[in-house]
């Protein structure tokens, strides 16, 4: 594990930020972090490089503890603050010197110049007289530039137009792609789709779920409307089929493995109408956090409410 | 020390330290420029009558007030002067954590492989040199002021004394003539570097606790509120207790009962044994009173404990995500 926490706890005076939050990344991986606002993804991101010191529990990156070591950790490491603000007296292109200069000079000012390029970035301007997006970009350039195992990117395509997150994502592929670790967070759940291997959702300051996108690509949901009860599961299926509703109009179950054989039992029962859904991030995402609607309504959600309220995202078959 | 950051840092002060340096050398040239036009007999008779109701706000002699030293010394008083020099010190020191964070450039910084100590005890050396220069410039300003104006004075007519009864009668009844003196013949710019000096140590003094202010908070411009506001009230509580014999106590109270620039550039003039003495001595060698030296290292004490406690506190202090 390149970076690994254990019960990270902060707490305020006003509450608890992040509660026993124990995770690994692996090195090369890209990691997503989920949640809505103050789920605590920026508490934990602040946590692993060393602005905030935790209440309780430990974090380390490449061995390293993240509070007592923070410098060396922060060697390791280029972090992208979700606001992240660059100098304003500066010219961009000074600040992007500034920033390679400090991490020991070398090709990183090419490098930095060579994104900002990308980004669509006109450095010559001072940093006062910059727009949020165009700081933005500066800010990612001056940390995507910095030449270190590990990227930390607090909401990274924020404030971006749509071309320019396709480059972002463009270069954490590339970072991935040269053995680089990521850890990203985002609202953005189609991002966190395209470029993430796993990501945890975080609720409420505690991390509540841990998902490997390889194994969602593979999951599907049947969405059934049957004109009579529906029989037992066949023995053979049962272990990888989950039924996640089941009232008198509809089915809804879940598989976690390969479509085909399925097909030939889904064919005997008395469908009336069927859909086939790829799982999807939106989904998983929406189990945590689709709550509160459900529960403002009257009391803890069941199960099966919780699933029925899922709104379905990717590509469906739908068979009449 | 970092010199990326150094450069940084000097950059963000340049602007202020330039504007402020020109401010302060041609103000204390104009100083001199001033004492030269006008004539101590203009207003000494003045002086002299109010002197009684005032001398408890002066810490100097009469005598000394009324000289060419003590009339330029007065400067280092002034509130171009000291206003300057600690504008320069409040604006550097807020800046340093409470500045950064509210403008959200610190998480930037911070996420380089710098330490927060390296941060903070760079700009400080930053902060410190640019005090340390805006001190140079109103001694060099004095300087350029004594080498070049020229005094104006009045040669009396020749006269003649009378034996006995120590009167001297003018020889002529023409107007006594007006000649021009090089004002380096009135006074040397060497004994104003004490009052330069008291003036560095209190804008060090200033940053100092402007940097701990700002290491403890996260919003500028309450740094600068509570830094001003302990600013102000330590005048008004030394000048309550100069003025007012029954709270005299109160001037203990007060970080600018060890700004006396004026009392320092006069012991310079007169007692120059004790000019950088840390206690007073009289000429049996007794000790009188606390010498400069000492009333400066209360100063800088104050400064070093204030920056000691700002890097402690900045060390170990959680950064908010900014607002």
């Amino acid at each position: 594990m390149i970076v690994e926490t254990r019960l990270l706890t902060k707490r305020y005076a006003t509450g608890t930020a992040l509660a026993d939050c124990s995770l690994g990344v692996e090195r090369g991986e890209v990691f997503g972090l989920l949640g809505p606002n103050g789920a605590g993804k920026t508490t934990l991101l602040r946590l692993l490089v060393g602005y905030l010191r935790p209440t309780a529990g430990w974090a380390k990156i490449a061995g390293l503890c993240c509070q007592r070591e923070s410098l060396a950790v922060r060697r390791q490491v280029a972090y992208l603050p979700a606001e992240a603000a660059v100098f304003p007296q500066m010219r961009g292109a000074e600040a992007l010197e500034f920033f390679a200069q400090i991490r020991g000079g070398g090709d990183g000012v090419e490098r930095a110049r060579k994104i900002a390029e990308r980004l669509d970035l006109d450095v010559s301007r001072r940093v006062s007289f910059m727009s949020t997006g165009m700081k933005h970009k500066l800010a990612l350039a001056a940390t995507m530039s910095a030449d270190v195992p590990i990227y930390i990117l607090d909401e990274p395509t924020a404030n971006l137009d749509p071309t320019v997150r396709g480059t972002v994502l463009a270069l954490v592929k590339e970072a991935r792609a040269a053995g680089k670790t990521v850890i990203f967070s985002s609202h953005i759940l189609s991002e966190v789709e395209e470029v993430c291997e796993r990501v945890v959702i975080l609720r409420s300051g505690q991390l509540v779920h841990t998902q490997g996108l390889g194994e969602l690509r593979q999951q599907h949901r049947i969405v059934a409307k049957l004109t009579a009860a529906m029989p037992r599961i066949p023995e053979a299926l049962s272990g990888q089929l989950t039924v996640v509703a089941n009232d008198e109009q509809e089915v809804v179950i879940e598989t976690g493995g390969e479509l085909p054989p399925l097909l030939s039992w889904l064919a005997t029962l008395p469908l009336a109408d069927m859909r086939i859904e790829a799982l999807g991030l939106r989904t998983i995402y929406q189990r945590y956090h689709a709550d509160k609607s459900i529960q403002t309504n009257g009391g803890p959600a069941r199960a099966d409410q919780r699933c029925a309220s899922v709104p379905v995202a990717g590509p469906t078959l739908h068979v009449p | 020390m970092n010199t990326t950051l150094l450069k940084k840092s000097i950059g963000e002060a340049r602007l202020l330290v330039g504007g402020l340096g020109v401010l302060l050398f041609v103000f204390c040239w104009l100083r001199v420029f001033i004492v030269s036009r006008l004539q101590t007999s203009q207003f000494a008779t003045i002086v002299e009558q109010l002197w009684d109701q005032f001398k408890d706000l002066w810490p100097v002699s009469l005598e000394q007030l009324l000289s060419y030293t003590g009339r330029i010394a007065v400067g280092y008083n002034e509130p171009i002067v000291v206003f300057g020099v600690s504008i320069f010190a409040i604006a550097r020191g807020s800046d340093v954590v409470s500045g950064e964070l509210g403008r959200g450039t610190l998480e930037m910084l911070l996420a380089q492989p710098v330490s927060r100590l390296q941060v903070l005890y760079t700009q400080a050396a930053v902060t410190v040199a640019g005090i340390a220069l805006l001190c140079v410039l109103t001694v060099a300003g004095t300087a350029a002021g004594i080498y070049t104006i020229k005094v104006k004075e009045d040669v009396p007519p020749p006269s003649i004394g009378i034996p006995g009864l120590g009167m001297r009668i003018p020889l002529s009844l023409a107007k006594p003539e007006k000649i021009k003196v090089p004002m380096s013949e009135k006074t040397k710019p060497g004994y104003f570097v004490p009052g330069a000096f008291n003036l560095f140590c209190l804008g060090f003094m200033v940053a100092g606790f402007s940097t701990l202010v700002s290491a403890l908070d996260r919003y500028r411009w309450r740094t600068i509120g509570i830094v001003v506001g302990v600013y102000v009230v330590s005048i008004i509580v030394k000048l309550l207790g100069q003025a007012i014999s029954e709270v005299a106590w109160l001037q203990y109270f007060s970080i600018f009962s060890a700004y006396e620039p004026q009392k320092f550039i006069s012991i310079a003039m007169h007692e120059p044994a004790n000019g950088w003495a840390l206690m007073r001595r009289d000429e049996a060698g007794q000790i009188r009173e606390l010498g400069p030296l000492g009333y400066n290292l209360i100063l800088v004490l104050c400064g070093v404990v204030s920056y000691v406690l700002a890097g402690v506190v900045f060390r170990r202090r959680d950064l908010p995500a900014p607002l």
